[in-house]
Order: C-alpha cells, then structure tokens, then sequence
C-alpha cells in the first residue's frame, strides 16, 4: 500500500511540469515590482501584464510594454531566467479588463491611451476590438505578440 | 498627585476670579462661540452635503442616456440600448423607470423608482420613511393612487425603507415595473432613462461621444460630471460664505488680541499683589494659561456643539438660502451627521491655541516685574 502511495506521489511529481502548463494569473501583492521600472504594480490594476514561470513563480509589470522590455531580455543568453522557462503570459483586455493570453492578444502601438509608464501596447482579445480602438484612439498598428520588435519598442519611448 | 492638587487649586482661583469680572468675560465668551459657531456650521454643512452626494451617486450608473425632445427630457425607446449595447467597452445597458408622483391627498412629492428585481411582486410597493411618516401608514396599509386616466387604484405597502442617507430614501417609494407603467401610462417599449455600465473608465468620454454621434436626440451623463458638478457647487458656495465670514472672524481676531494681550492696570496690579504674596512667576502664568484655556474651551466646545444641532437638527436654518440654492429638488430634510475630525483640529488649533498662548505672554511680562513697582503704578 505504502509503496503504490509512493509510486502515485512519485508519478505525478514527474508530470507535474505537464499539468501546470497553464499557470492561472494571479493577484499582484501589495509589495511587488515591476523589474523594468521599479513601480508597485499593484496600484495599476487595469494595465497589469504578468509572466508566470514554470517553477510558479511570477513577475508582474505595471504595463505591457514594460513586459515587453523585460521579454526581449529573456531571449538574450546573459539573463538569469531563460525563455524555456517561462509558462503563461498574461496581460489585460483594455475594454472588459479581463487577463487574456498574450500570445494569441491583438496589441495596438501608437494609441492616444496612456499607461502609468506612458506610451503603451494597449491588448485586446478579439482583433475587431483592437480595430475599433484603435480608430477610436489614434492607433498607429496592430501587432501580435511575436511581431513586438526592438523597433516596435523603439517608436514607444 | 500633588500636581493634579496644585493645578486643582489654581483653575480654583481662576473660575474665580473670572467670575469676577462676570459682564466683561461673558461677552468675550459669546462672541467667541458665535465666530466658532459661524465657521463649524459651515465646515459640518458642506462636509456632509458633500458627503450625501457621494453616498447618493455611489450605485449610480457610469453613464445614464437621455433622450432630448425640444430640449426636454423624454422618454427613451429601450430599442436605444441594442444598439448601444454593441459598442465596444459597454458592459451592460439597463432600461430605468422612474419619476415623480404629487399626493394630493397629503400634499407631498413622491419619487417613484422601479427597482431592478422588485421582490414585492404586482400591486405592492416599499415606501421611504419620509412617505409613511407623511401618510401615517405602516406595513400592510393601503396607498392610494390616481394613474394617468384619472381612475384610483391602490397599493399594499409591503415594507418601510430604512437608509443610511435620509435625502436618498425619505421621498422614495419602490413598485413593479407593470404597475409604474400602468400608473403613468408609459407604453411597454419605452424608459425613462437608459443606465450603462463601463468597466473601463478610460473609456467613457468616448463611449459617450459615440452615443452622441449615433443617436444626435440623447444626451450622455457621465457620473464624474455629477460628481464634479456637486462638488464645485458646494465648494463655490461655501467659499461664498467665508468670504462673508472672514469680515466677522478678522473682527474677533482683533477684539480677542486686544482682550488677551493687553493686559488692564487692574489686571498688572493684581499680579503684583499674588506675586507680593508668594505667587511665583511659574503660578502665575499657570493661572493666565488656565483662564485662557477656559474662556476659549469652553467657547469652542459651545460653538461646536451649537453648529452641530444647527446644521443636523435644524437643517441650517440661517444658512439656507446661501447654501442650499438647489433646496429646489427636495426641499426638507436632515442631512446623515458626517464630521471630518480633521476640519475640527483644525479649528481647534486656529482658535483655541492662539488664544490660550496670546493670554500667556503680556502676564509673563508683567510676572517678572518687580511687585513693588507694580502696585504703585
């Protein structure tokens, strides 16, 4: 009996990575920083982006293009976390502030909306939301989360 | 203990011989009151006005929609709200019944809300406090109503509201949505407003701009314009009255300086006798300290408490027509008692403390004058 419990326990520790593969967002504590620009983030809530690493460990940010600041890091080699580690990335829809996945969100560059860092990606979940927003608000383009380049983030600053 | 004895002995002295001059510091004393009176009823009532705002547009919508006829509120079709529903960032678009309804029975203004689940059910309503104070009813009592084509009907009231804000509730009266339109005759397709709810707040100037640009005949309210509305009406009149004070409280300033500072030969020439006989300098600047803080203690806690009945069970009677221009809308009621202990230091600090420190240095002065000089003056 004690050695089935064992081999249980054991079986599922080796899947554990598996079953995790999509992290929930969380609630950013009071005391949390963003790694970019040094802010609370939690007095941002309606701009909150977060990366939620496989060992369920988290980063917030106060806005997704600091997220994007700290992202096109992780892919260089000196960095002390690795891409392979990440799990989820979450940012927030603009309309229903709602977390979404960043990998499939619509992202408008360019807008008149301001985040607490200024400039920003503003996210949407449904591409026709991002297009009216960004009739709305003066936006420049809409990009998917691979296509946020350096040069993106250049015309961001 | 020892202190608390000595100190007990020199308030002792000091009641009397404030007592003394009885005609001079009675009216010191109600001058005094009447500046703190003047100046708490204006902090207190614009506090709390302020405050009752708030509390009253604390559930309300993030944008209410009217529709516009020749510059008149009308009625609205709720079709307005599919559309408006589509835009993007609305979250949920609520048709609002509401209006107004004169009793002519006991004279008095009724404001009729159909609440969104009413849980009373058809030909049952809630009253506010107000409604059933003015008709003498009680639960399962009977109101009656004329409806727009002039026939009676009545309605069994089910419950007595009770509210933290008396100007919310008092006039209020809750009915189903099928007996308000039937009361008024509004058709089934029709509201009195739409009510909208926005998640994101940035949002809101554009969504209105967009209301506005498809439907021209509406007009969008958003709740922070009502709340800046109140706000700057209340700030703008309450200034309006401390400019009408400040004459008076410069007036007191000086009467005051005048009264603690300077002080009368009668004055210096009992301090040479009390040092004369043994008072030390240290006592008697404990007895000025002591006759100061009296005078203006008890002036303050006077006028603090006088202001307070003033303005919450009198309803400001003498700052009415200054303050309340829009009385217009609901014209009695008691505003829920709000004090900001931050106002009130305030004015402690500005009345109390200058006075009691204004008292103190001219009878130092005079202390450490030779008592032989003194009482030959």
């Amino acid at each position: 009996m004690n050695r089935l419990l064992a081999g249980i326990v054991l079986v599922l520790f080796a899947y554990y990575p598996a079953f995790a593969n999509e992290r929930q967002p969380i609630k950013p504590k009071p005391k949390d920083k963003c790694p970019v620009c040094g802010m609370f983030t939690a007095k941002y809530p309606d701009f909150l982006a977060q990366i939620i690493f496989k060992d369920g460990s988290y980063i917030t940010f106060d806005g997704s293009k600091d997220l994007f600041k700290y992202h096109i890091k992780l892919t260089s080699n000196n960095h002390t976390r690795k891409l392979a580690e990440v799990d989820s990335i979450y940012v927030k829809d603009y309309y229903n502030l709602k977390f979404i996945d960043a990998y499939t969100a619509y992202f408008v560059v360019g807008s008149d909306v301001f985040g607490p860092m200024g400039k920003e990606l503003i996210p949407f979940k449904n591409e026709a939301d991002a297009k009216v927003f960004n009739k709305d608000h003066k936006g420049k383009i809409i990009v998917k989360f691979e296509e946020v380049t350096e040069a993106v983030m250049k015309s961001l600053d | 203990m020892r202190w608390f004895a000595k100190q007990r002995y020199v308030i002792d002295f000091t009641l009397s011989s404030l007592l003394r001059r009885k005609g001079k510091n009675t009216a010191l004393v109600l001058v005094y009151t009447l500046v703190v009176f003047m100046l708490a009823s204006t902090m207190f009532f614009t506090y709390a006005i302020k405050k009752e705002a708030v509390i009253v547009l604390d559930n309300a919508p993030d944008i209410v929609v009217q529709r516009l006829v020749a510059g008149r509120h009308d009625l609205i079709p709720i079709s307005y709200g599919d559309r408006i529903q589509k835009i993007k960032g609305v979250n949920s678009v609520k048709p609002k019944l509401w209006g107004y309804y004169f009793d002519s029975i006991f004279g008095a203004n009724y404001t009729l809300i159909v609440p969104e689940d009413f849980p009373h059910g058809r030909g049952n309503i809630a009253i506010g406090y107000g409604v059933a104070k003015v008709s003498t009813s009680q639960v399962d009592y009977i109101l009656p109503f004329w409806d727009h084509k002039g026939s009676m009907t009545s309605f069994t009231i089910k419950e007595i509201l009770s509210s933290e804000s008396e100007l919310v509730s008092s006039d209020l009266i809750l009915i189903s949505e099928d007996d308000f339109r039937m009361l008024f005759g509004i058709p089934m397709e029709y509201a009195t407003n739409l009510a909208l709810k926005v998640r994101n707040k940035k949002e809101l100037p554009v969504i209105a701009a967009k209301i506005k640009k498809i439907f021209p005949d509406t007009r969008p309210i958003i709740k922070d314009e009502l709340l800046r509305t109140y706000d700057s009406v209340f700030n703008w009149r309450s200034g309006l009255l401390l400019i009408i004070l400040s004459s008076a409280v410069l007036a007191f300033i000086i009467f005051a300086w005048d009264k603690a500072s300077g002080l009368s030969a009668e004055e210096r020439k009992e301090i040479g006798i009390l040092k004369a006989i043994g008072w030390e300098t240290s006592d008697v600047i404990l007895m000025k300290f002591w006759e100061g803080t009296v005078i203006s203690l008890t002036s303050f806690l006077a006028g603090l408490l006088l202001a307070y009945g003033h303005v919450f069970f009198s309803s400001s009677i003498l700052f009415e027509p200054v303050l309340k221009g829009w009385a217009v809308i609901y014209p009695k009621f008691r505003l829920v008692p709000f004090i900001d202990p931050y106002q009130i230091a305030i004015l402690f600090f500005l009345s109390v403390v200058p006075y009691t420190v204004a008292t103190i240095v001219p009878s130092w002065r005079a202390a450490t004058v030779d008592p032989d000089s003194v009482m030959r003056t």
